[in-house]
């Protein structure tokens, strides 16, 4: 399944240089060509026609939909294929997906924190908007931006 | 070959009790993941005070309006072309240091030598276009940071970067806060872009360091291309930054 874990015991490798660890792993793999790495290989390729794709469709929508279709739903669209993005990335090329569970919780769950981040900041920005007496709201922008339209 | 199928050789023991890595990992790779931890919270901070600052302003710069120039196709209106190919200059750069990465996993000096230098030169195409984007801005609005600050500034100078269905109302009543908002863009444009472009500096340095130790055979002496998957490490996450850096600056 993984291309960097061996299925022997290394307990005993663990013990002073590490790096003798990894010497071992890699003993499993001799052959480049072996049908094994080329499987490996073939999922790579795919994941960048995959990341390919992605760009595309975001590049068309923001090139043809980002004035026709609601701000809001385009945005939600873009962010959604960004995270999509981001986790093909994170597993595949930075092979997390291949370690294990628990270290895949210890990189992923720190980054909860941007959860609040995003809630926070923009509760602020909204706060800022509305302090702003000389600006116009959001709103009233949008409605102005609609009845020159017609 | 699965996890379960370890085989432990002592008697049965606690993983935490200490003489092994309890996640199989070696110190030095999840090191750099937590390096590249902190570094994603640099740059989510970088990005989520963008946003902020975009969210309070009541109009803000069109991405299909700033960004429409291509290299000797001078004058023509084509938005979000030329940061496409950095997109796809990048993605590639990933694809081919993955496949670096690989080829270490069955210790082929050759490959990882061919692949790292593709991944060099796409990390150097990278940065040639940022390059001519930076300088293309420059040209444009007649400095890097700290531009429109000046309140005589004429409307004419940045109400091009606006759509003018959504922003001409505010453009002809306060253009004040139209050129506010010019400002936070491209001091933000600057800031964001120029430390990624110092990641993707740093990261084809780090590369050639590597290249050159996989060419001597260091990696082959020492049994092992840990180093490339660390350095690959890095690589892939200035790509995830940027798959970051071209949502929130080219799309949203």
């Amino acid at each position: 399944m993984s291309a960097h874990h061996n299925t022997d015991s290394i307990q005993h490798l663990y013990e002073g240089d590490q790096s003798k660890l990894y010497s071992g792993v890699m003993a499993h793999h001799s052959d480049i060509n072996s049908s094994e790495s080329k499987t490996q290989i073939k999922k790579i390729w795919k994941v960048f026609w995959i990341l390919l794709v992605i760009t595309v469709v975001e590049v068309g929508m923001g090139m043809f939909f980002s004035h026709s279709i609601s701000k809001a739903v385009i945005n939600f669209l873009f962010l959604a294929l960004t995270l999509l993005k981001a986790g093909y990335i994170v597993a595949i090329f930075m092979h997390l997906g291949d370690e294990f569970k628990g270290f895949i919780a210890s990189v992923l769950i720190p980054l909860v924190l941007f959860v609040w981040f995003i809630i926070a900041f923009l509760a602020d920005g909204f706060f800022w908007l509305r302090m702003n007496n000389s600006s116009p709201s959001r709103e009233q922008i949008e409605n102005v931006a609609h009845s020159t339209k017609k | 070959m699965s996890h379960s199928t370890v085989v432990t050789s002592a008697p049965k023991q606690n993983l935490w009790e200490g003489g092994r890595s309890p996640y199989n990992v070696s110190y030095g790779k999840i090191m750099m993941w937590f390096f590249l931890l902190s570094d994603a919270l640099t740059f989510g901070a970088l990005l989520i005070s963008y946003g902020t600052t975009r969210f309070f302003s009541a109009v803000w710069p069109d991405p299909n309006e700033v960004f429409k120039a291509f290299p000797f196709m001078h004058g023509q209106n084509l938005p979000l072309l030329f940061v496409s190919l950095m997109t796809f200059i990048l993605i590639m750069s990933s694809v081919t240091m993955v496949l670096a990465v690989h080829a270490g996993h069955y210790n082929d000096k050759k490959s990882v030598a061919k692949w790292l230098l593709w991944t060099i030169i796409g990390g150097i195409c990278f940065l040639a276009c940022q390059a001519w984007e930076w300088t293309h801005l420059h040209g444009e609005i007649g400095g890097l940071w700290g531009t429109f600050t000046d309140p005589a500034t004429p409307t004419s100078s940045f109400s091009h970067f606006f759509n003018k269905d959504i922003a001409g109302h505010v453009l002809s009543t306060q253009p004040g806060m139209a050129m506010q908002s010019t400002h936070n863009f491209f001091n933000y444009f600057f800031t964001i872009t120029g430390f990624h472009g110092g990641h993707v500096t740093s990261g084809v340095v780090f590369n050639i360091l590597i290249l050159v130790n996989t060419v001597n055979g260091v990696y082959e002496r020492r049994g092992h291309y840990e180093m490339i998957e660390k350095i690959g490490l890095y690589w892939h996450f200035v790509d995830l930054v940027w798959v970051f850096v071209f949502t929130c600056f080219y799309l949203l």
